[in-house]
C-alpha cells in the first residue's frame, strides 16, 4: 500500500478542517471499509509519533457487557479520552476500531452523522460497495415483481387488520405508502427471515411468546435478538388463517402462517413488519437508545437494516412503546404512568376513526417557588384520534433546569449570564443531553 | 415544478425565509459550540436531515427569533449585507465576531425542486463548519455574552426606524466599541453560492481574549 493516503488524510483533516470517518474514507477513497479503518489507524499512529497539533479520534467499541444482571452486546463510538475506561467495563470486547479523526473537539455526536450524510446520499444506490456486510440474497427486485408483489400486499392485508385492532394500530398499517427505496433492502431482510424460518418454525413460536410481551426486557442476546427479529421482518399481515385471540398470539400467529405459507416468497411491504416489529424490537432498543443515551452510532451499526426499521417510527403510533418505559428508567426520575391499554382493547375492533388515548411528551414552563422558571417535559395522556398524522415520537428523558429570569427586562442586551444554577442542575439531573460520549 | 423569477413577490420572502431559518439553526449552534450558554440548556434537534442543538430556553429562543424577525425584512428587500453574531466578553469587549455576508445574486428565474434541495445541501455544509470551527479558534473566556448586529447598506436602517416590525423590540445604532475589534484575525470558514443567494462565513477573533 502507497503512503499517498496519508497525505491524502493529513489533507483532509488539516487543511479542510473535516472531521474524516471511515465510511466517507472509505467512499471518497473508494476503498473498502476495513483499507479505510487501517488507514485512519496508520494515519493517528504516524501523526502521534511526530509532535503535531492535537488531533481526536473517536473508536467504535462492540462487545459483550453486563448491564443491570443483563448481558448485552453493545456498540458504542466512544472518544479516545474515553476508550480504556469503557473497554474495562465490558465484559468481552468484540471488536474495536478508529471511527474518525479530527482536529476539533466533537462536543457531541451530531456532525459525525452529518459527514457521512452527504457521503452516502451521493452514493445511495450503491453505497455498501465497499462495506463487509453482504447477503447474497438480497437483491434489487425487479419491477415486475414489485408490482406483484405489491398486489399480493393489497388483497389479503385487510383482512388480518380487523383482528388485530390495539396491537399496531392497524389503521396506520394498512394506509402506510410504500416506499421504493426500502423495498430492495426489505427484500433482502424478508428473505432473511424466510430462510430462518425454515429452520426452526416450532422454536419460533415459544420464542415469540417470550418476545412479545412488552416488559422484555430491553436488551437480549445476539443470538435470541436475531431470531425474533427475523420473525418480524417476516411476518406480513397476510392469510390469518388462525383465529386471533390476544395480541400475543395474533403476532405468534402471523408469524406461523409466514412459515407455513411459500416460503420463497418476497415481502416487499416494509411497514406492517416493521410496525410489528416495531412494539417490541425497536421498542427495547429504542429505550436502550434513550437509557444509553448515546445517539445514532449505536444504531448507525446495525446499518439498514436498523435504520429502516426505524423510520415508521414516528409514523406510527405510540401507544405501545410507552408501556415499556417503566423498566428502562432506572436513570431516570419517577417514572411515567403506565399507559391505560384496556382502554384501547375496548375501543373495538374498527378500523378507522378510533379515538384512544396516548401519552405525550409536553412540556411545562412554570414559575416556581423561587421565581425561577422551570420546564418540564412530562408525558401526558391525550386523547387522539388515528386519522391525524401529527403522531409525536414519544420522548424519554426529562429535563429539568432552571433559570433565572434576567433582571433587567428585554432589551437587547438582555441575555445576562446563566448562572451555575443550570449546570447544577444538568449535574443532577441532565444525564441525557451530555450523554452521548459518556461511557453509559 | 414552480419557477420563480424574481417579478414574484414571493422570490424575495421564499429567500428571507430560507436565509432566517439558516440564521437561527447557525445562531443556536455558535452558542452551543462557543460555550456562551451552558450545554444543559440545549437539545438535540433534527434540520436540513442533520442533528442540530437548539436551546430550550424560552427567552433566549424568542430573543432569538425576535431579531432575525426584524432582520427579515431586510434580507428580503436584499438590504442586509452581514450579519454578524459577536461574542463579547464581562467587559462588552468583543472577542469573537460570526460574519455571515449575505448577498443575492440577480437572477432571472429558478426552479425550484432541485434548487433547494441543493440549497439545502449547502446549508448544511455550513452547519458542519461551524460544529468543527473549534479546531481554528482560541477557547472563549469564561462569562461571555452575545449580540447580533446587522450591516446593511445605504440607508435602509432609517426605513426600519419608521416602521418599527416589533413594538418592543427596538434596535439601536451598534457602539463603536462593539463593532470594532482590536487585532482581529480572520478565519475563513464556509462561503457557498447558490441560484439564490451567495453566503460567506468567516470569525474575526480578537489576538488576546483574555
Amino acid at each position: 500500500m502507497d503512503e499517498l493516503y496519508l497525505d491524502n488524510i493529513d489533507e483532509y483533516v488539516n487543511d479542510h478542517n473535516k472531521i474524516v470517518t471511515y465510511k466517507w474514507l472509505s467512499l471518497t477513497l473508494g476503498v473498502h471499509v476495513n483499507t479505510a479503518k487501517q488507514m485512519l489507524y496508520h494515519y493517528l499512529e504516524h501523526k502521534r509519533k511526530e509532535s503535531s497539533p492535537q488531533l481526536h479520534a473517536t473508536y467504535l467499541v462492540s462487545g459483550k457487557s453486563v448491564d443491570n444482571g443483563q448481558t448485552c452486546h453493545k456498540v458504542s463510538v466512544v472518544r479516545e479520552e474515553q476508550l480504556e475506561d469503557f473497554k474495562s467495563k465490558m465484559t468481552l470486547v468484540v471488536s474495536i476500531h478508529v471511527y474518525s479523526v479530527q482536529k476539533a473537539l466533537l462536543r457531541d455526536s451530531g456532525p459525525l452523522y452529518s459527514v457521512d450524510y452527504d457521503a452516502v446520499k451521493d452514493n445511495l444506490k450503491n453505497c455498501s460497495r465497499y462495506s463487509s456486510i453482504r447477503c447474497a440474497s438480497a437483491v434489487p427486485m425487479s419491477s415486475v415483481e414489485l408490482r406483484q408483489a405489491r398486489e399480493k400486499e393489497q388483497a389479503p392485508t385487510s383482512v388480518p387488520e380487523n383482528k388485530k385492532p390495539a396491537v399496531n394500530g392497524g389503521a396506520s398499517v394498512a394506509s402506510k405508502p410504500s416506499a421504493k427505496a426500502p423495498k430492495g433492502i426489505m427484500g433482502m431482510l424478508s428473505f432473511k427471515s424466510t430462510s430462518k424460518n425454515q429452520d426452526g418454525s416450532k422454536d419460533i413460536k415459544p420464542e415469540q411468546k417470550e418476545v412479545a410481551p412488552v416488559t422484555d426486557p430491553p436488551k437480549s442476546k445476539p443470538a435470541a435478538k436475531t431470531n425474533p427479529m427475523a420473525n418480524f421482518f417476516g411476518s406480513q399481515t397476510k392469510k390469518a388463517d388462525r383465529p386471533i385471540k390476544e395480541e400475543q398470539e395474533a403476532r405468534t400467529a402471523v408469524v406461523s402462517e409466514q412459515n407455513q405459507s411459500s416460503q420463497q416468497e418476497e415481502e416487499p411491504e416494509p411497514e406492517p413488519a416493521a410496525v410489528q416489529q416495531k412494539d417490541t424490537k425497536t421498542d427495547s432498543r429504542s429505550k436502550t437508545k434513550r437509557i444509553e443515551e448515546s445517539d445514532s452510532e449505536e444504531e448507525k451499526m446495525e446499518k439498514k437494516k436498523r435504520r429502516r426499521i426505524k423510520r415508521p417510527e414516528p409514523d406510527s403510533s405510540d401507544e405501545d412503546v410507552i408501556p415499556d418505559s417503566p423498566q428502562p428508567l432506572e436513570t431516570k426520575d419517577p417514572s411515567p404512568k403506565k399507559e391505560v391499554e384496556a382502554a384501547q382493547l375496548s375501543h373495538g375492533n374498527s378500523e378507522t376513526k378510533v379515538r384512544k388515548r396516548r401519552r405525550v411528551l409536553k412540556s411545562h414552563v412554570f414559575l416556581d417557588d423561587e421565581g425561577c422558571m422551570v420546564t418540564e417535559k412530562g408525558y401526558e395522556s391525550e386523547s387522539y384520534s388515528e386519522t391525524e398524522d401529527d403522531f409525536q415520537p414519544s420522548k424519554q428523558p426529562r429535563d429539568n433546569f432552571k433559570a433565572k429570569l434576567p433582571s433587567s427586562s428585554k432589551e437587547n442586551e438582555k441575555k445576562s449570564q446563566k448562572r451555575s444554577s443550570a449546570s447544577s442542575q444538568k449535574g443532577t439531573k441532565q444525564a441525557s443531553i451530555t450523554g452521548f460520549f459518556q461511557k453509559k | 415544478m414552480t419557477t420563480l423569477t424574481r417579478q414574484d413577490l414571493n422570490f424575495g420572502q421564499v429567500v428571507a425565509d430560507i436565509l432566517c431559518e439558516f440564521l437561527e439553526v447557525a445562531i443556536h449552534l455558535i452558542l452551543y459550540v462557543r460555550e456562551v450558554y451552558p450545554s444543559g440548556i440545549f437539545q438535540k434537534r433534527k434540520k436540513y436531515n442533520v442533528p442540530v442543538q437548539m436551546s430550550c430556553h424560552p427567552e433566549l429562543n424568542q430573543y432569538i427569533q425576535d431579531t432575525l424577525h426584524c432582520i427579515k425584512p431586510l434580507i428580503e428587500k436584499n438590504d442586509a449585507e452581514k450579519v454578524v453574531v459577536v461574542i463579547m466578553d464581562k467587559e462588552h469587549h468583543p472577542v469573537e465576531r460570526f460574519v455571515f455576508e449575505i448577498s443575492q445574486p440577480p437572477l432571472l428565474s429558478i426552479s425550484a425542486e432541485t434548487l433547494l434541495s441543493h440549497v439545502e445541501q449547502l446549508l448544511r455544509a455550513f452547519i458542519l463548519k461551524i460544529s468543527v470551527c473549534d479546531a481554528v479558534l482560541n477557547n472563549n473566556p469564561p462569562g461571555c455574552s452575545f449580540t447580533v448586529l446587522v450591516h446593511t447598506r445605504e440607508a435602509a436602517t432609517r426605513n426600519m426606524e419608521k416602521v418599527q416590525v416589533i413594538k418592543d423590540f427596538p434596535w439601536i445604532v451598534a457602539d463603536e466599541q462593539e463593532v470594532h475589534m482590536k487585532e482581529p484575525r480572520l478565519i475563513p470558514l464556509k462561503s457557498m453560492t447558490s441560484d439564490i443567494v451567495k453566503m460567506q462565513l468567516y470569525v474575526e477573533e480578537r489576538a488576546q481574549k483574555t
